[in-house]
């Protein structure tokens, strides 16, 4: 038996029971229906996985708590309520939130997660700075890197204030002159 | 039985050609000077089925949701006879696969066995690598304690800052805009079946071809510098002279048992950490890795500001694809670590740099916490308030003094030795003025009082 070489490497002895055209045909039949398959199956699991947690939650509000709660000039940690039932979980759980009242109805609503890497900021109120537990960052009252690897300065929430009761909405991220930059991870 | 024995493979032999593919696989040759080092593969596989076998049980028991997880891992490890012991050989064994996984592709890579003709062994090697980290990951969120819940909020958070994809990264790790219920099914999915799927898909086939191309020659004598054209006739010439594989199947056997004598007596005499339930809302804990990311977590410390996704993306990229592509790049014909000076020169100031991070990492000083009552008593009258400043500002939060607080500044145990008291407070009050460039946060507005006593204190260090 002589081997020769034809376009796929196969063994002619094996190949020539099959004519080259019908095996170009088998092979974009295979490929097709190996195609439709994971398009059948692979578009809905692909969606399954991959939206609900890609889904913008609709604006939702966060009661932090009566303004008579935080004095002026303090920052106090407040953990917020949810206010709309959540899809799911129904029982939505508290969200930590630091608030500062800036006097004049003026507040700052930072996010708890150090920005270099999340890991949660203490407030020292004798320092009057936060310090990140895990590499070093500082931040003031403002929400400033003082010192640090954190990349900007402490995220905020959006809020609002309604008869006397303070709301937390979105996260967003702030520039060094504390500038809005952009709604978190959107 | 030794005649029945025979009936058994005799009647499989007839239908399926067993005795043929036996002794095929047991009495094929393997290359002479096979060592005790080239059993570190089947230890590998050997742990993964004692993890295997311990999960499946564990997952008996164990509830992923955030109502339950903690409580049934207290249950499983103080209610359930052997369920302290079966979940230790299922923690220390993680650590130790990390372990015998790595020294795997330590001994492939400075034997060389990585070069002609098993450049996908590696690749499949290195994929196998990354999944035993993921299965790390995936698994240490399952008991939902503080560390579970933190580690993985610093491992989203670091997926978050990759270039372009990392909004997407960070909600599809978490389901979610939050690590909580959704995460916790995430990772128990992939910990318990997408990951073991791909794993043993992949070790099938790191294994076929393994025993397809017989185990990697010793990198000596004729076989220590090898031309692709060569290497066909030295690997036959090496295996003529070499053992059956039978003889070595001995050598596997006897290090896989006593890795698990070594893993039952961690089991058995190290308890396995367990702390507070998952907190989502404490501003008090203090998160740290497991021990084998620590390199990574260590070398946040290094790069600040915009320069974060240096350590948190690009670094962690290009290692994955240096070692992904070492066979493509690296095709030089020599196999002895002493013949290729470069890339043996590199791997070791890699793994120099990693073990120092994870040292770094190992040793990093305690938590802060606040002046501990005999330090108290043996500090003298006058520099007491001086300590209780230095508590109330926070110092101990970038600074350490005797092994307490965190390391962002410098150590500050000696502080006295080199500084005086007007130094001191110059710096204090203004660190860029007196040392440019300077990190340190001023405290302008800390009173001239406490400052004389914050001042006192660190210049008694010494």
């Amino acid at each position: 038996m002589v081997k020769q070489e034809t376009g796929m490497g196969a063994d002619k002895t094996v190949t020539e029971g099959i004519s080259p055209a019908r095996r170009r045909f088998i092979t974009a039949a295979l490929a097709a229906i190996a195609a439709a398959i994971t398009g059948i199956l692979g578009v809905p699991l692909a969606g399954f996985f991959a939206l609900p947690a890609l889904r913008r939650l609709e604006r939702r509000w966060l009661e932090v708590g009566p303004v008579a709660n935080f004095p002026e000039g303090e920052i106090k940690k407040a953990l917020a309520k949810p206010l709309v039932a959540q899809v799911w979980p129904y029982q939505a759980p508290p969200v930590p939130i630091f608030v500062l009242n800036r006097g004049r109805g003026n507040f700052a609503l930072y996010d708890i997660h150090c920005t270099h890497v999340g890991c949660p900021v203490r407030w020292n109120p004798q320092a009057s700075r936060f310090f990140s537990p895990c590499h070093g960052g500082v931040f003031d009252k403002d929400g400033r890197v003082l010192a640090g690897p954190p990349p900007r300065p402490l995220d905020r929430y959006e809020y609002k204030t309604e008869k006397g009761i303070i709301y937390a909405g979105q996260i967003y991220e702030v520039n060094e002159k504390l500038e809005f930059v952009r709604w978190y991870h959107v | 039985m030794v005649s029945r024995m025979r009936r058994l493979l005799d009647w499989l032999e007839e239908r399926l050609g067993t005795r043929e593919q036996l002794t095929k696989f047991f009495y094929r040759r393997i290359p002479v000077g096979t060592t005790w080092l080239h059993t570190l593969g089947s230890a590998a596989l050997f742990l993964i089925l004692v993890q295997t076998v311990t999960g499946f049980f564990l997952a008996f028991y164990y509830v992923p949701s955030p109502e339950h997880a903690y409580d049934s891992v207290a249950y499983i490890q103080k209610e359930i006879p052997f369920g302290a012991f079966i979940r230790g050989l299922h923690y220390w064994g993680a650590s130790l696969i990390v372990v015998v996984v790595f020294a795997h592709l330590l001994r492939v890579f400075f034997m060389g066995a990585y070069k002609y003709p098993r450049e996908l062994s590696w690749v499949l090697g290195v994929i196998l690598l990354f999944l035993v980290m993921l299965f790390g990951f995936t698994g240490y969120l399952l008991p939902w304690d503080q560390k579970a819940y933190w580690a993985t909020v610093v491992g989203t958070h670091i997926a978050g800052t990759a270039p372009l994809v990392g909004d997407y990264l960070w909600r599809i790790l978490q389901g979610g805009e939050e690590v909580g219920v959704r995460t916790l099914g995430r990772f128990y999915t992939a910990h318990v079946l997408i990951l073991p799927a791909f794993l043993y898909a992949f070790i099938l086939v790191h294994i076929s071809m393994v025993i397809y191309q017989g185990i990697a020659p010793m990198p000596k004598r004729d076989l220590a510098f090898v031309r692709k054209e060569d290497y066909g006739r030295l690997y036959e010439a090496s295996k003529q002279r070499g053992e059956t594989f039978l003889e070595h199947l001995l050598r596997d056997s006897t290090v896989s048992f006593f890795l698990l004598l070594l893993l039952v007596w961690m089991a058995a005499t190290w308890k396995v950490p367990m702390e507070e339930v998952a907190d989502p809302t404490s501003t008090e804990y203090v998160p740290r890795p497991e021990w084998y990311f620590y390199f990574l977590f260590e070398m946040l410390w290094l790069f600040w500001g915009k320069w974060v996704p240096i350590a948190t993306f690009y670094i962690p990229l290009a290692l994955v694809l240096l070692l992904l592509l070492l066979p493509f790049y690296d095709r030089t014909p020599g196999r002895s670590p002493l013949k290729r000076p470069i890339a043996s020169g590199f791997a070791v100031v890699t793994l120099v740099i990693m073990a120092a991070l994870t040292y770094q990492g190992a040793t990093a000083p305690l938590p802060p916490r606040s002046i501990i009552p005999q330090e108290a008593k043996a500090l003298p009258v006058e520099l007491v308030k001086g300590r209780e400043v230095y508590e109330a500002q926070g110092c101990s939060a970038c600074h350490v003094v005797k092994g307490r607080g965190t390391a962002a500044g410098p150590d500050l145990t000696r502080i006295g030795a080199g500084r005086d008291i007007e130094w001191l407070k110059r710096f204090l009050r203004n660190p860029t003025a007196v040392k440019p460039g300077s990190p340190m946060p001023p405290y302008r507005d800390l009173p001239e009082e406490d400052m004389d006593a914050l001042v006192s204190y660190l210049a008694s260090l010494k």
